[in-house]
């Protein structure tokens, strides 16, 4: 087991491109070598070394490696990008894109995340303990699928557009989610145990469940009776008809 | 400025020199043929030199580049590359920003590089991108396929007039030839229609494709361009469209060559040699094109080789790409210019286990190393419609290397067997074979010999040298370090200058644009011209004055002279 604690030198108030922290990256390395992996801050090239301290303990593969992450990371993006096993444990809130094209491992954010959090995620999970922004789970600009595997459990908030473009996997949101949940959802699944607002445009396959109030519905769903989940009775609908969709959305 | 290459391998195929050791004097910009003992020297220590890289077909630049680019946020998040003392910031694959364009052709030792289409109304863009693309020399073909002036002209028999047309809109757009795209199938678009044949009739404007491609093979010739017809096939992307290919390029036999080179360019053969009738029969008919090649005078091809993974189709075949849309549920951008002609972008992605693909890719490959004459099939892979430029590389040691093609052709969908002839051709040509069909050829086709495509005296210091020696190398066998030496070059000499060393942007000129300045009488031009003003007057969304290409949208031109006039005189 190798657990690696990293804390910020300072208040980072410039956004900074930090996709080298990840336990694939950490993995095996001293103090030293960790502190000499590259990252953004705005325009400029530095190391994590210059941001953060670090402090190892022990060494060990990818898949037994554990990262904490202590302090304010609400201007540090990008971390935990792509990795494929291990722990990432965040004491606080994160920036936009935590987790993005993770194929393994865990994350937990034990605050807020920012928007694209598990952006076209692959595998592995995603805990958000407060709440997410935009584009949960979603593919990034003109991708053709967002997340295709995994899963990721808001416990609070979700704003608009979560699981957008989604092809596979799971995302759970206790709370609330914005606007057009599973926009063009073509394969995951998604349950809102809150409220929301036009769920399911454009899907084509895929499930989406909302426990709490529809405040609008797309007029592009054709209701195909009741049916009990979990012993809880929701109206089921098919669509989106105008893509010829084979999605299911269940309301309550 | 004077500078000497010494002890380099030399290709240059067009001066009759294979691989002998051979010295390049280089002064102000040109090879000649002898510098004082004060010039700079490389010492290419027995690499590979050729030319630098010509390249006859890419669509590098103008107003489809663009939706590309628009419609393909996705695509920006490859290839980035951070700015640097010498390079600006560049990004993208199959549709790159404006520098990666000069940057990757530079790296890969080319020098010279021809925009594909450009519609005469959208030249301006085109030009405001080439003139950003550092480095390199361009140049654009312009469309004039399903022009209206060009159908009344055909349609009235007028060749005095539609040479006129053609000579205009050339300098309307700074264009450098014709270039013809799915003749009729434009205009027909314009109406959710397409013409299935060369002998379908446009409504409106009573003429086939037949007329339109032979009317503008002759105006080509009465002008005497320095390119010829650029044509892309009617049917393209229809099963079975080989038939209308050989039945194109049997057209071609009409028209006499005014130059030393083709009448008819038939372009990106990959989406051309379809066989069989429909998705499921779908089958390489290759070899039979590749054969009537063998057989022919004044024609030739490029290969538009299918690259497996993402891809961006572009063209101003409008028709074909709403079927393509359909076909792949994907995004798609649809184009109408006016007068001019339409087009679509689509993207793709080429799997190795999809039939259809697998088929593809080896039709490009089947119809390079079937044809027996390089100079009649270029090396293209119609960036970024088959696959980006960047891979011309994989290309070059896919044809060097039939252990490659067999190591390929084992991942890929079994239907490479049966429907395509590629598994079992054996022939691997070599590098003055690679340095025809991606210099000598391109420039003979592009009627650009004079300065360009070779290292005799005269010509343009364009020099690419490869980290390679062909005399201790086995490209059969070490096919990776043919790839790995073409992608990146030792040195890429432009003009004189260096412009990469070791694969890295070390200068970024600026290159020049060609265009053709084309006199036709100037009766012949005020007939046209009261035409052309009635069009704009009548249909067209813009004024006359705010059309043609000003000079200042090409500060650094390359006019080359051509005309009717002098066999007139005559």
């Amino acid at each position: 087991m190798q657990t690696v604690t990293v804390k910020p030198r300072k208040e980072i108030r410039i956004s900074v491109e930090a996709e080298n922290i990840s336990p694939d990256k950490f993995a095996g390395k001293t103090e030293k070598e960790i502190q000499s992996l590259e990252a953004w801050m705005g325009n400029e090239k530095t190391t994590l070394g210059e941001l953060f301290s670090v402090k190892v303990d022990g060494q060990a593969p990818a898949a037994d490696t554990k990262l904490v992450l202590e302090g304010d990371f609400s201007r540090v993006k990008r971390i935990g990008e792509g990795m494929t096993g291990g722990l990432i444990m965040v004491k606080g809130n994160v920036d936009m894109h935590i987790g993005a094209k993770m194929s393994g491992g865990k994350i937990t954010v034990m605050g807020n995340a920012d928007s694209w959090a598990g952006r076209e995620m692959k595998g592995g999970e995603l805990i958000i303990e407060g709440n997410a922004g935009y584009y949960l789970g979603a593919g990034y600009r003109g991708e053709t699928c967002g997340m295709r595997g995994g899963k990721i459990t808001v416990m609070g908030n979700a704003l608009d557009y979560a699981g957008d473009h989604m092809c596979g996997g799971e995302i759970i949101v206790k709370g609330n989610a914005g606007l057009l949940p599973g926009l063009c959802n073509n394969g995951g699944k998604i349950v809102i145990e809150g409220n929301t607002s036009m769920p399911g445009s454009e899907m084509s396959k895929g499930t989406i469940i909302i426990s709490g109030t529809v405040e609008e519905m797309m007029p592009v769903f054709r209701l195909e009776g009741a049916e009990a989940l979990d012993g809880v009775t929701y109206r089921k609908y098919a669509g989106d008809v105008i893509v010829n969709g084979k999605g299911l959305l269940y309301v309550k | 400025m004077e500078l000497l290459i010494k002890n380099g391998a030399v290709y240059d195929p067009v001066n009759g020199i294979k691989g002998d050791k051979t010295d390049i004097p280089i002064k102000d910009g040109k090879i000649v043929a002898s510098v004082s003992s004060k010039a700079a020297v490389i010492d290419a220590g027995g690499r590979l030199v050729m030319p630098g890289g010509v390249d006859a077909h890419s669509h590098i630049a103008g107003a489809k580049v663009n939706v590309g680019r628009i419609m393909r946020p996705e695509d920006t998040r490859i290839g980035i590359r951070p700015r640097t003392k010498i390079t600006r910031p560049y990004t993208g694959y199959t549709v790159p920003n404006v520098y990666a364009m000069g940057y990757r052709y530079a790296q890969m030792g080319y020098t010279t590089v021809f925009e594909a289409a450009q519609a005469i109304m959208k030249a301006r863009h085109t030009h405001e991108e080439l003139e950003e693309i550092p480095i390199i020399d361009k140049g654009a073909l312009t469309l004039f396929g399903s022009n209206w002036p060009t159908m009344d002209y055909v349609r009235e028999k007028n060749m005095d007039k539609l040479a006129a047309y053609v000579a205009w809109g050339l300098l309307a757009s700074r264009g450098y030839g014709i270039k013809v795209v799915n003749p009729g199938g434009g205009e027909m678009w314009g109406f959710g229609k397409n013409v299935t044949g060369l002998d379908d009739v446009v409504p409106n404007f009573d003429v086939t494709p037949k007329d339109i491609i032979v009317s503008l093979m002759k105006a080509n010739e009465m002008l005497g361009l320095p390119h010829s017809v650029h044509l892309h096939c009617n049917n393209l992307g229809k099963p079975g469209n080989y038939k209308t290919t050989l039945a194109s390029m049997e057209l071609a036999k009409q028209v006499k060559p005014s130059r030393d080179r083709q009448v008819l360019h038939v372009t990106h053969l990959t989406f051309n040699v379809w066989g069989g009738t429909n998705w499921g029969d779908f089958e390489s008919k290759a070899d039979e094109v590749a054969n009537y090649l063998n057989s022919s005078e004044n024609i030739t091809t490029d290969m538009g080789q299918l690259i497996f993974g993402s891809a961006t189709t572009m063209t101003a075949d409008g028709p074909v790409q709403y079927a393509n849309a359909k076909l792949l549920h994907a995004k798609w951008a649809n184009g109408d210019v006016e007068l001019e002609d339409a087009s679509g972008v689509v993207p793709i992605f080429y799997v190795k286990q999809v039939s259809i693909h697998a088929i593809m890719w080896a039709m490009g490959l089947e119809l390079a190393l079937l044809t027996k004459d390089p100079y009649k099939v270029l090396l293209t892979t119609d960036h970024p419609n088959g696959g980006p430029f960047v891979n011309y590389p994989d290309v070059i040691a896919l044809l060097m290397s039939n252990k490659k093609r067999q190591e390929e052709i084992k991942t890929l969908h079994e239907a490479v067997h049966k429907r395509t002839k590629i598994p079992g051709i054996e022939r691997e040509l070599d590098f003055n074979d690679i340095a025809i069909m991606t210099r000598a050829g391109s420039a003979k086709v592009l009627g650009l010999l004079d300065t360009k495509g070779h290292l005799g005296v005269g010509a343009d210091a364009d020099i690419a040298i490869y980290d390679i020696k062909p005399d201790q190398i086995d490209p059969s066998v070490e096919h990776a370090r043919i790839k790995s030496a073409f992608s990146s070059a030792a040195y890429t000499i432009k003009g004189g200058e260096v412009v990469v060393k070791d694969g890295q942007v070390v200068a970024t000129p600026a290159g020049r644009t060609f265009w053709v300045d084309a006199s036709v009488p100037e009766q012949h031009r005020n007939e046209m011209l009261r035409d052309i003003r009635l069009k704009f007057k009548n249909y067209y969304s813009i004024n006359l004055a705010n059309y043609m290409v000003q000079d200042a949208y090409v500060t650094h031109p390359n006019v080359v002279k051509a005309g009717a006039i002098p066999v007139e005189v005559n």
